[in-house]
């Protein structure tokens, strides 16, 4: 017998797994073509060069790579941002800009595989490009807020941040080199305990120590802006403090706030954001299920300064939280003695919107009536 | 439920003064004990669960969302390198990782030890630590009596948790260097820090207020 194992961390999608992916497609896709975002689709491998512009924790140790016949690295792509931005770069030099993108796409990462984790998995997002500036950042977080909602979950937090404010207070500590790679590395990894140690040893103002210390886990309303302290002699950091409050401002006008924390723990781990990030959360699953941000500087990587921001979320992980599928449509099971009479009958039901299976097997009705009780909401037609 | 919070605790010796802080934390803990079939106790009023599960498995439970606290020893978080916040210092359970290694080798250097074999129930931490060392070691994953590895020849030298070092010396063997020291801590799901802040942060501040205060005073 031959081996039918499949590779650790990939999924076969069965009739039921597939209907519900499709159903989150066309919702999701309806919604982003209602805000003018127009489908692409890129290679699912690229040249490792092009891939490399996406670095950040761990995104080396996730790629799968390959090499082709003429000895050149390939890597399957690990997201779609990246692509975009390259395909972008090649594409749409002349365009009128911003140019919204969307997009559906498997991605691969070689991570551990556990529930709501796969090697092989599903996403879904927009690009928003050639748009700086906070209305830009709000129209794709309100679109984020949207697709939960399209999607029938209400229980979800969109948690908000701007990593300019930890990035400059970082940059302008006055830490060893050595010492800033150590506190970005332990905040990544939310070790809150070493970090508080770490910085009470180090040569820094005690103001400072204390911002840096209670940024990981500084959340609630817009009012927590408030709480962060002296920011003000840092310039970066204050004008990155008053674009976050912008942009909370400008989403009020979609209406969505509820959904909406401040969240300084949120940096999203990625080298390529800029500004303004986000991720999504559901109470009903210990996994964030949207990510997403500004990226001014990843275009100019591929020679085309342009500043972009956009989100995927994370469909298997959306998948998980969806409530029960909406009710089977009606099937039919055509059958009978003369078969040019069935084939008919099932076209014109067709017709009719039905959606109708036509039986091959010259069966009785008692055993098409055996056959339709094993599925969903399913009845026979028996022509005599 | 909505806003239940679900607390994963140690079995063992984590057990007893874990359910000190509870109570000094204001949180229930009547009738919590390891020696029952229960292992999940509820308290609806207060809206907590507890569920009390080998120290190894707490950060499995937390970074999936079954429990969105977790109070386990650093040793655990940083072997299991799971994807939790870690959040207050609890400062009891202290312990060191070491290398040992029998009497007879007591005055070599670490260094000497390259490509020596080491038992440990620690792969990751021991792998770590002698990579960074620039050493290549072979490391031997045990389960239990890590200290008889040396004597039975299995390994070379071992690395290990102790606390007082009594074991050690029992079976002859000096600590030849300190990995790192441990104590426990207070670890929270990522998602559940965020959906459930209202709850977990005061909770924080308080354990953080008793940490500060030294456990072993509390009871």
């Amino acid at each position: 017998m031959k081996n039918k194992e499949i590779p650790k961390g990939l999924r076969d999608f069965l009739p039921e797994d597939v209907k519900a992916r499709r159903k989150m497609e066309e919702k999701a896709l309806k919604l982003f073509r209602s805000y003018g975002y127009e489908e692409v689709s890129t290679p699912t491998f690229e040249y490792l060069e092009v891939i490399e512009a996406r670095t950040g924790r761990n995104s080396w140790e996730e790629l799968y790579l390959f090499i082709d016949r003429e000895g050149r690295i390939l890597s399957l792509r690990p997201e779609m941002t990246v692509a975009i931005a390259r395909g972008a770069a090649t594409h749409l030099r002349e365009a009128v800009f911003p140019q919204r993108l969307c997009y559906i796409a498997n991605v691969f990462r070689h991570v551990q595989p556990q529930k709501a984790q796969y090697r092989e998995f599903w996403q879904m997002g927009i690009e928003l490009l050639g748009a700086s500036g906070a209305r830009a950042d709000a129209e794709v977080i309100n679109i984020a807020v949207e697709t939960l909602r399209t999607m029938g979950l209400d229980n979800f937090k969109i948690s908000l941040n701007q990593i300019a404010i930890f990035n400059s207070l970082l940059d302008d500590s006055g830490l060893e080199e050595e010492e800033k790679r150590l506190v970005r590395r332990l905040v990544e990894n939310k070790d809150l305990v070493e970090l508080g140690r770490v910085l009470n040893n180090a040569k820094i103002e005690d103001d400072l120590k204390e911002i840096i210390a209670k940024l990981p886990v500084l959340h609630g309303g817009i009012e927590v802006l408030d709480r962060l302290g002296p920011v003000e002699q840092n310039r970066r950091a204050a004008q990155a403090v008053a674009e976050l409050g912008k942009v909370y401002e400008d989403l009020k006008a979609y209406g969505v706030n509820e959904h909406i924390v401040i969240d300084m723990g949120v940096l999203r781990g990625l080298d390529y954001y800029t500004g303004i990030v986000f991720e999504g959360y559901s109470s009903e699953l210990g996994y964030g299920l949207l990510g997403g941000g500004r990226y001014d500087n990843l275009l100019q990587q591929y020679g085309f300064p342009c500043p972009a921001t956009g989100f995927a979320i994370g469909m298997d992980r959306l998948a998980l939280v969806l409530k029960e599928p909406d009710e089977e449509p009606v099937r039919l099971l055509v059958g009978g003695t003369n078969w040019e009479l069935m084939v008919e009958k099932a076209r014109e039901l067709r017709e009719q919107g039905y959606i109708v299976e036509t039986d091959v097997e010259q069966c009785t009705r008692e055993e098409l009536a055996a056959k339709a009780a094993t599925k969903g909401n399913c009845r026979v037609v028996f022509i005599e | 439920m909505e806003n239940e919070l679900t607390i994963a605790l140690c079995k063992g010796n984590l057990l007893k003064p874990t359910l000190v802080l509870l109570a000094a934390a204001g949180l229930p803990n009547d009738g919590v004990t390891e020696d029952s079939r229960n292992l999940v106790f509820t308290y609806a009023e207060d809206g907590i669960r507890y569920l009390i599960c080998r120290p190894t498995d707490v950060p499995t439970y937390v970074e999936q969302g079954a429990a969105d606290l977790g109070i386990v020893g650093k040793d655990v978080i940083v072997e299991q390198q799971k994807d939790v916040f870690e959040l207050v210092d609890l400062g009891f359970g202290a312990c060191r990782f070491v290398v040992a290694v029998p009497e007879t080798l007591k005055d070599v250097r670490l260094k000497d030890l390259n490509y020596r074999r080491v038992a440990t129930k620690f792969p990751r931490v021991a792998e770590a630590f002698f990579r960074s060392q620039g050493m290549q070691v072979e490391v031997i994953k045990l389960h239990g009596n890590i200290e008889l590895a040396p004597i039975i020849g299995v390994a070379d030298l071992i690395v290990d948790l102790v606390s007082t070092g009594k074991t050690l010396r029992e079976n002859n063997l000096v600590e030849l260097t300190t990995i790192m020291a441990s104590t426990t801590r207070l670890i929270s799901n990522p998602v559940s820090f965020r959906t459930k802040f209202d709850r977990i942060e005061p909770l924080v501040q308080v354990m953080q207020q008793i940490a500060k205060g030294g456990i072993d005073r509390a009871d």
